[in-house]
């Protein structure tokens, strides 16, 4: 058949191939690909780095000015935690609809600053040379590409949401969701560690296990979070494994209620 | 290059074209090539949601014909934007409309193989005894229909993904890479998917309500709920 839309050949039109997160040997220098030099002005851009040339935010946390770039990420972590906030809060509604954005998001933030600390000592102590604000600018970077893909899964939890009352199986969902996006998230910032000249990856590995325990206990610390309780805030005090049993077993008394913790 | 609208056959050139030539509509042709996919997969698929539905009766065939493409079209539409962040993410350089197109791609093989199977599904649904008042649930001429016409669609649906296989392979120039991808796709679409398709039921029969377009509880449940409470049912009781 005759070429009757002709077009630039489509090898100029491919996006260049992605380079491998974590290279196998020995890793590039961060900033050797020009493209990692180009800086990041706004949030958009900054989305689009982050999926695409994950390297090149990690160069900009190493620049003087690195925290434009770090606030920057914060407040997007925090819009897009607000937003998948509001879509954990449909599933009871009322003072959910603004009590779950907000505790989600303030729970991610407080989860994070408590970890600050642990994540720079274990660095250090694993040889890295990384600075304290090139830390926090890879635990934002962290955060930002967990919210952002939480965001891609909010219209999946949103029909779910509608769907079922059942709260343990609501609860398991949104874990499943926030577990995955966490797991890209720390791939990013072991990506970065693994720029920092580290000797070991047993500092990151440990700090990994203590992330994933004070994030699940935040859920428990501030709930309910996804179904209704007569306060807003917890008045006693739960370990995040006695609390998800308690669920299961209230569900499994009485099935189909949003009405409890 | 040509469009893929612009074939003089474009089925046949669609469905036999090679992952270059893929590669080469979704790089250059994402308009022609979505309005060809979308419309391929409202007469595919509706084309089989008319043969199903036909058992029960000619309005229910009219809904099924409708709510089967527009169940594809929604979780295409719903998964969107977090199989565009998958995409890179797991080493696929593309762009969001990029992976609208490319995972529309595959839902289209699959109508198409669904529309082609229509004439199949009718000849069953036409063996089927028809409905009467003493059909149930657990009648087994239902339990052989649900089975075929699932069967059908798992089928459409493999022949989908196993003609998107080589095209990601292509773009990444890795296998693994590749099957990733579309591992990761395939789990967020049939989620989905199955969750949609429950919102929208019945799409056979229901039998204790009239025929209607979606049932009165369409938000009632999950598909997965559902599963796991038989599951244990047959497991504890």
């Amino acid at each position: 058949m005759n070429d009757q839309n002709p077009l630039p050949p489509v090898s100029a039109q491919l996006p260049p191939p992605i380079p491998p997160v974590l290279p196998a040997g020995q890793p590039r220098r961060l900033g050797d690909d020009p493209s990692e030099r180009l800086a990041i002005p706004n949030v958009v851009v900054a989305i689009e780095a982050i999926l695409r040339q994950p390297r090149r935010v990690m160069f900009q946390l190493r620049q003087p000015g690195a925290g434009h770039l770090i606030a920057m990420m914060l407040s997007l972590s925090v819009v897009c935690s607000l937003i998948y906030g509001v879509v954990v809060g449909t599933f009871s509604g009322g003072v959910q609809l603004w009590a779950a954005p907000v505790k989600i998001a303030s729970g991610l933030m407080i989860s994070a600053l408590i970890c600050l600390p642990s994540l720079y000592i274990f660095t250090c102590l694993s040889g890295s040379r990384a600075r304290l604000v090139e830390i926090f600018g890879l635990l934002a970077g962290l955060l930002m590409l967990m919210t952002i893909l939480l965001i891609g899964f909010a219209p999946v939890a949103w029909i779910f949401s509608q769907s079922t009352e059942s709260l343990p199986w609501m609860g398991t969902l949104h874990l499943a969701f926030w577990f995955i996006a966490t797991i890209f998230g720390l791939r990013f910032l072991e990506a970065g560690f693994s720029n920092s000249e580290a000797r070991s990856r047993a500092g990151l590995n440990t700090w990994v296990v203590i992330f994933l325990l004070v994030a699940v206990q935040m859920t428990t610390a501030l709930r309910p979070i996804l179904g209704t309780a007569d306060t807003i805030l917890p008045t006693g005090k739960k370990f995040f494994l006695a609390h998800w049993g308690a669920c299961l077993s209230a569900e499994n008394n009485a099935p189909a209620s949003r009405s409890r913790n | 290059m040509t469009a893929i609208g612009n074939h003089s056959r474009p089925v046949s050139a669609f469905l036999g074209a090679a992952p270059e030539r893929f590669r080469e509509w979704i790089m250059s042709r994402q308009v022609h090539l979505i309005v060809f996919c979308a419309t391929a997969i409202v007469i595919g698929a509706g084309s089989y949601g008319l043969a199903v539905g036909i058992w029960r009766g000619p309005w229910q065939a009219l809904y099924t014909g409708i709510k089967l493409p527009l169940a594809i079209l929604l979780t295409t539409l719903g998964n969107g934007l977090l199989n565009g962040m998958l995409a890179p993410l797991l080493g696929l350089n593309v762009t969001f409309r990029q992976s609208l197109a490319v995972v529309l791609m595959s839902f289209a093989v699959a109508a198409m193989v669904l529309g082609a199977l229509s004439p199949v599904a009718l000849f069953i649904v036409w063996n089927t005894p028809p409905l009467t008042a003493g059909t149930t649930s657990s009648s087994p001429e239902y339990g052989l229909l649900q089975l075929a016409l699932a069967g059908f669609v798992a089928l459409a649906g493999v022949i989908g993904n196993v003609r998107l296989m080589p095209l990601l392979r292509l773009w990444t120039g890795s296998a693994a890479v590749a099957r990733n991808v579309l591992l990761a796709w395939l789990a967020g679409n049939l989620f989905l998917g199955s969750q949609i398709c429950w919102v929208l039921r019945p799409f056979i029969w229901d039998a204790r309500r009239p025929v209607e377009f979606i049932g009165p509880d369409p938000f009632q449940g999950s598909f997965f709920e559902t599963i796991f409470n038989a599951g244990s049912r047959l497991v504890f009781s």
